[in-house]
This record gives structure tokens, C-alpha cells and sequence, in this order.
């Protein structure tokens, strides 16, 4: 699925002029330099992202969980999924 | 998945580059924030000189524009900053102009950027939609969302376009000053979001300030969520946005499919049950919209993880039953 109304299909003129074609060219190779980027940038953050998440695992069990609105749960450390070794990745 | 996993992005980094593409007139500039890959539709950030000017047109493809600064002449309209338009494909805008210049977000659904110059719809024009436009900051009052499970207190909405048969949504949201959400979301559809005022924190990907841009694809893991100042923000999703909450850092978006996939057997047991007998040969069939079809030999889940890590896109092609399997035990 993509953005945008279902009620028509696609573009009137689908097929791309060459002056159209020749921009998503050079904007998707672009794109493609900012995602690895992020990519390196986010894995820059991983240090400071696990602190995070012991933070978040603390205070789930401290200050509880959103369930619903302002409906809060603390979760029990019987219901916190073992890690066991998995990454945490972020961009996919 | 047509566009990657662009998160997050700050535009306020990157400089503005010309418009160059056959039809614009001169004085238009833009940044871009994400393009899908097939078809070219994009969403950009464009700023509009003092002085530029519009003759009347339209764009083959569907656009929604929103006005973040500045003021825009259409036809003989004044819009203020605030102003989103719904302009579907092929009917034409009355000319355009800016004295001061101006500030927006463009969004092309369903090609890239196009232009031409008419007074007249083109004559295979999206009939079944009307053009609109609405002064989303004065014309409109936050709603507090009605999603189950809902958000946490302090994230207000406005939709400002909302299709009717797959509720994909364009929408104003802020978070109040102190603003706070201890839980994990995703989503069943892709989220993109641009950060008009404001920054905002999340726990995979830190902070997202003004000017800051994000494109999701379904089943990310996304949260816990806190903004010490508030935001204002404009998103928008490509069907119906259901929030899953969960506590779980690491689980993967193969996992949270599954985890979607169990949730909706447990809710709708009966259209679950239904879809699928006989491998998924009911398919869908709406008599409201007789002429739609549902061909899902195509469908690309975006994202198939492996233990180790490792993920590539997942294609279906015919039956592909997944029901009786036992599941491989975990070292």
C-alpha cells in the first residue's frame, strides 16, 4: 500500500517523462546515501539506546506500563521477555 | 516496501535545491524527505520565493499541501499559515502566488512532482473526490484521539484528510509540555511524520526536533515517547492506524506481524477462521465497491527477519499456508 486515496489508481500520466525519470534517478540514488547515514548514525547511538531501554524496563516495573490512555500497569519482572541475546536493531 | 526506513531526518540540515522539472516556474526550491522507490511519489519540503507565481494547473498526480509559514494566494483566496489542501489527481488549482514567499509540505501520492499548466481539469480527473481546504489551526479544535488502545493523555489530533475506505489519514498532532508514554507501539501501515514545532523523544532513535522527518514502514518497534516542551506535528498513514502497545524491546517486525496476525484471531475469530480456509482463496469482496479487486499474489510484507538478524523482503506468491506448522524451538 502506499499514501494517497484508493478511490483512483496511480499517477494520469504513468508513464514519466524523461526530464521526470531522470529526477527520481538522482533523488532515489540521494535517498539511498541518506538512509545509510542513518543507518551509521543509529548504530552510533546503540550505547546510549541501551541505557535507555534499562531505564524504560526499570520503570515499567517501578511506574507501570500505558495500557490505554491514562490507564498505567506495573508489570510484574515475570512478564518482562528475557533478552537472551537479541539485538537491538532499530532501522530496518 | 516502497520507501526504506528514513528515521529520522532533520531537513533543517540540508540545503534547498531548484525545481527543475518541466512545467514548475521559477522561484520554487525543495528538500526532499522520502520518494518511493516504484513510482516516484515523494513528500518534500518546498519553499517558495517572494514573488513566485502560478498560473492555474494541476498535477497528474493526487497532492496535499500544507502551509507551514509564510501566506499563499490561491486564486483570490489568502491562506494563512495552517492551510492544508486536498487537491485530487488531474483537477486543476486557480493560479498561485506569494508577495513574501512561503514555506510548505508537498505531498505527490501517486507519481512525482508534475505540473501543467490548464484552467480545465484533465479530462480523466479524480471526479470521485472534491478538492478542499481548511485553515487547520483556527477552522479546526484538537480532538482527543478515539483509537483503542488510545495514547496517553496529552497527544491531540486533527484530521485534515481521511480516506473513506481504508481510513489512511493525513493529521495535525501535538504532545503537551511534559508529555510522556512508557510503552512500545507499531503499527499495521506505514507512518510518516514531519515536526512543524517542537522537539520530541523516542526511545529508538533519540531526539526529533523541528524540522524533523520520519518514514516508517509497518511493524517497527517505535517508543517510549516523551516531549518536554510539546510539539506540533503532521503525519500520515497509508490505511488504518491500530496501535499495538507492548513492552518489548527487541522484539523484531517479523515478530510484532505475528504478534498483529494473533491479535486479530483473538478479536475476530470468525473472519480470521474465514479468511482462511482453503489457503486464502476467500478473497475479499466488497459489495459497496463491487469493481475493487484484492489481488495479493504481490503483497511484499516489507521485512522478514532471521534469528541472526539478518532480514530481506518477503513475497507472497499463491498458497502459502503457515497454519499447522509446528514452530521450531528456540536455542
Amino acid at each position: 500500500m502506499s499514501f494517497g486515496s484508493t478511490t483512483i489508481q496511480g499517477n494520469l500520466r504513468p508513464k514519466l517523462t524523461k526530464e521526470e525519470l531522470a529526477f527520481v534517478k538522482q533523488e532515489l540514488a540521494e535517498q539511498l546515501e541518506r538512509y545509510q547515514k542513518i543507518v551509521q548514525e543509529q548504530e552510533a547511538l546503540t550505547p546510549q539506546r541501551e541505557k535507555w531501554v534499562k531505564e524504560f524496563l526499570h520503570r515499567i516495573q517501578t511506574r507501570g506500563y500505558h495500557v490505554h490512555a491514562g490507564i498505567k500497569r506495573v508489570i510484574p519482572k515475570e512478564e518482562v521477555r528475557p533478552r537472551d541475546g537479541r539485538p537491538l536493531q532499530v532501522i530496518f | 516496501m516502497a520507501r526504506p526506513h528514513i528515521e529520522p531526518f532533520v531537513d533543517r540540515d540540508v540545503g534547498f535545491k531548484k525545481l527543475n522539472l518541466p512545467g514548475f516556474k521559477k522561484g520554487v526550491h525543495y528538500k526532499m524527505l522520502s520518494m518511493d522507490k516504484e513510482t516516484g511519489a515523494c513528500t518534500m519540503t518546498v519553499q517558495y520565493d517572494a514573488g513566485f507565481k502560478q498560473p492555474p494547473g494541476f498535477s497528474y498526480s493526487e497532492v496535499e499541501i500544507f502551509l507551514q509559514e509564510g501566506h499563499l494566494m490561491i486564486g483570490d483566496k489568502r491562506c494563512e499559515k495552517g492551510t492544508y489542501i486536498f487537491a485530487p489527481a488531474g483537477t486543476s488549482l486557480p493560479a498561485m502566488s506569494t508577495d513574501e514567499g512561503c514555506l510548505a509540505l508537498v505531498f505527490y501520492n501517486f507519481g512525482p512532482p508534475s505540473f501543467q499548466e490548464s484552467d480545465a481539469d484533465h479530462d480523466k480527473a479524480d471526479k470521485s473526490q472534491k478538492r478542499t481546504m481548511v485553515d487547520s489551526y483556527f477552522g479546526m479544535d484538537w480532538q482527543v484521539p478515539t483509537l483503542f488502545p488510545q495514547t496517553a493523555p496529552g497527544c491531540l489530533l486533527k484530521i485534515l484528510h481521511l480516506d473513506p475506505k481504508t481510513f489512511a489519514m493525513t493529521f495535525l498532532y501535538c504532545m503537551t509540555p511534559g508529555f510522556w508514554q512508557d510503552n512500545i507501539s507499531y503499527h499495521d501501515v506505514a507512518e510518516e511524520a514531519y515536526h512543524i514545532w517542537g522537539t520530541s523523544w523516542m526511545m529508538q532513535f533519540g531526539d526529533l526536533p523541528t524540522g524533523g522527518y520520519f518514514y516508517r514502514p509497518a511493524y517497527i518497534n517505535h517508543g517510549c515517547f516523551r516531549s518536554d516542551l510539546g510539539i506540533l506535528a503532521i503525519g500520515r498513514t497509508d490505511g488504518d492506524l491500530h496501535n499495538y502497545f507492548h513492552h518489548d524491546p527487541f522484539s523484531t517486525p517479523e515478530e510484532n506481524h505475528h504478534r498483529a496476525a494473533a491479535k486479530l484471531a483473538r478479536m475476530k475469530p470468525a473472519l480470521y477462521q474465514w479468511i482462511l480456509t482453503n489457503e486464502h482463496n476467500h478473497l475479499p469482496h466488497d459489495f459497496e465497491y463491487p469493481n475493487d479487486t484484492y489481488d495479493t499474489s504481490g503483497y511484499d510484507s516489507g521485512i522478514h527477519m532471521h534469528d541472526d538478524g539478518s532480514s530481506h523482503s518477503h513475497k507472497s506468491n499463491g498458497p502459502h499456508s503457515h497454519l499447522n506448522q509446528k514452530k521450531k524451538a528456540k536455542k
